[in-house]
């Protein structure tokens, strides 16, 4: 299967004030191949929001190489990434004018020209992505009228009408209610895998084992193990990562105890 | 299946807003202290002069205050909008990047501190005097502009450059109440003076220019309509659309602070324009896209100077009121309409 997203010896973290850094992982070395799903586990500050946000470009890598298909991601400008890979993220939009239906269309801008003319193209791939996430009644509300769980179908279908082949979310599920976060993740799942992968940060270690074909491990300490989600409850790895005083990892049920 | 394409209502309130403002150009051109018949004003406008008398009147004074009019409400709104967008602040205005506060202290350093110079820019030529005053204004805008354009070249944070531009305001106008209190009462007036605003001050062919100029910025901050659209998701998201925002926020400041320059430069600061205007865009036109707002701004905003220029002269038709002191009157309700109705909002 093709690499749509390679990362080797990758170092993440912020430089901080002159010469001085603060490292988040090492040596980190992953792939992400067409039509799969990943999750990005870890306790919280681990830093899976800034791997996220370093293969994205947001943060400079502090070493090591991000790879777009052949393309290095120094070499890809700001603008034919956007072709490449859309975003759902916990930023909020304040504006309370913005309806839904104009938060999709400005999914297609990285294709418009100058003058923004919508073509039929455009509108069959927006309607597409409306059916798919199932917001049609949603359309010409207010975004800030929406519950939180209506407001991240919205962004899911916005990422979907932007029509790349890689779709990164940061906490989908934060923020919703557990019958929800179930609902998102069948949605996700069920995206047309042909083509299309997702790499996805989440706390939630139950959700992430049952829905992930692929499942990155971020450390506290820097540490980063990658594998199925089967073969990492089997080594303990889960354990290692979660466990803490009386709550424990059980390997048979998948739950926290 | 719904579509995400629906059309909703946009052509027929722009047009009925261009409508209301030729109307409004004409109640300018034919309301003042002297009374022109309608049929003096249309053939003086398109035909050969019936009178001279009618002639100077009109286009040597009232004329100007129109171009004037227009283009400051223009210009100062759509500045408003594009700095609203960029600081996705509801209070960002044209007063936020300390350029208006700079063309004041251009003109406090020449007006009050011109007689400490031998140049005596109260009693001399008037037509020079008034030169020298707009000289000054632009080169203070224009020298806070250019620090504003450093700071958001080499920083990329927007809020940093809000912090900055109003703080750039506060040290500015210190600077002025310095000199304020070490000028002569005279000075003193003349500087309060140009400080009130008027759009009187301009003659026919300045008026033109300053229109023409106001109109070339104006329509070409709609070529930015995209990337503002997308700046409404805020910055991670517009830069995952594929916008560069380092590049596109120093443009966006440099369009508004020439808009905010030639608008303070020739008419003294006008208060509340910029600030308001766009608000009544997005409540009337129900709408945060910018295709349709930065024509529905700038309509709107030169509707409400023109109103204003015309409250100003209201009164016994004799004098005419500060255009600071109407503008405000207008446009500090308008704001609070504003912030009540999204507080509203939040709650339901």
């Amino acid at each position: 299967m093709k690499n749509l997203l390679s990362i080797q010896n990758l170092t993440t973290g912020y430089r901080l004030k002159k010469g001085e850094t603060r490292l988040l992982h090492q040596n980190l070395s992953a792939t992400l191949s067409e039509g799969e799903f990943v999750a990005v586990l870890g306790p919280n500050g681990a830093g899976k929001s800034t791997l996220l946000k370093t293969v994205l470009g947001f943060i400079p890598a502090l070493k090591g190489e991000i790879s777009y298909g052949e393309k290095k991601l120094q070499d890809i400008s700001i603008k034919e990434l956007a072709t490449k890979v859309s975003v759902v993220l916990t930023d909020k939009i304040e504006d309370t004018y913005v309806t839904v239906e104009e938060v999709l269309l400005t999914a297609r801008y990285p294709y418009l020209s100058f003058a923004g003319d919508y073509k039929e193209k455009d509108r069959a791939v927006v309607d597409q992505a409306v059916s798919l996430t199932g917001i049609d009644a949603l359309l010409m509300r207010k975004l800030h009228t929406l519950s939180d769980g209506e407001k991240q179908r919205v962004m899911i279908a916005r990422a979907l009408a932007q029509d790349t082949p890689l779709i990164f979310l940061d906490e989908p599920t934060a923020f919703i209610d557990s019958p929800g976060r179930v609902e998102l993740m069948h949605l996700l799942k069920a995206i047309p895998s042909e083509g299309k992968s997702i790499l996805m940060t989440i706390h939630d270690v139950e959700l992430a084992l049952h829905f992930a074909d692929t499942l990155w491990l971020l450390g506290k300490d820097g540490s980063f193990e990658k594998g199925n989600p089967r073969e990492l409850i089997n080594k303990g790895s889960i354990n290692k990562l979660f466990d803490r005083g009386k709550v424990k990892f059980d390997k048979v049920t998948r739950r926290f105890v | 299946m719904t579509s995400a394409f629906t059309k909703k209502p946009f052509v027929m309130p722009l047009l009925l807003l261009v409508i209301t403002m030729l109307l409004l150009v004409m109640v300018n051109l034919w309301l003042g202290s002297v009374t022109i018949s309608w049929g003096d004003v249309l053939s003086t406008i398109f035909s050969s002069p019936t009178s001279s008398q009618a002639n100077i009147i009109i286009w040597d004074y009232r004329m100007p205050q129109v171009f004037t009019a227009v283009a400051v409400g223009m210009g100062l709104s759509v500045a408003g909008l594009l700095l609203q967008t960029v600081f996705r602040n509801p209070l960002a205005g044209p007063s936020v990047l300390g350029i208006s506060s700079g063309a004041s202290l251009g003109v406090a350093l020449v007006v009050l501190t011109g007689s400490a110079f031998g140049m005596d820019v109260l009693q001399s030529n008037m037509m020079l005097n008034d030169m020298a005053v707009v000289i000054a204004a632009f080169a203070g805008a224009l020298a806070v502009m250019a620090i504003i354009l450093y700071v958001s070249g080499r920083i990329g944070n927007v809020v940093t450059v809000l912090i900055i531009g109003i703080m750039l305001g506060y040290a500015v106008s210190a600077i002025v109440g310095v000199l304020q209190f070490f000028s002569g009462a005279q000075e003193l007036h003349a500087y309060v003076l140009w400080g009130l605003g008027s759009f009187a001050k301009n003659s026919l062919i300045r008026s033109e220019i300053i229109l023409l100029a106001t109109a070339v910025l104006v329509v070409s901050s709609y070529f930015f309509a995209l990337p503002l659209n997308a700046m409404l998701l805020g910055e991670n998201y517009a830069r995952s659309l594929g916008f560069n925002l380092k590049k596109y926020h120093t443009l966006l400041f440099l369009l508004a602070g020439l808009l905010i320059a030639l608008g303070t430069a020739f008419t003294g600061p006008i208060a509340f324009i910029g600030l308001a205007v766009p608000h009544i865009a997005r409540a009337w036109f129900n709408t945060s896209n910018h295709k349709q707002l930065i024509p529905a701004t700038l309509l709107l905003g030169a509707n409400l100077t023109l109103l204003c220029n015309l409250i100003a002269r209201l009164p016994g038709l004799d004098t005419s009121l500060p255009i600071n002191a109407v503008t405000s009157m207008i446009g500090a309700p308008v704001v609070i309409w504003v912030i009540v109705k999204r507080s509203k909002m939040k709650v339901t």
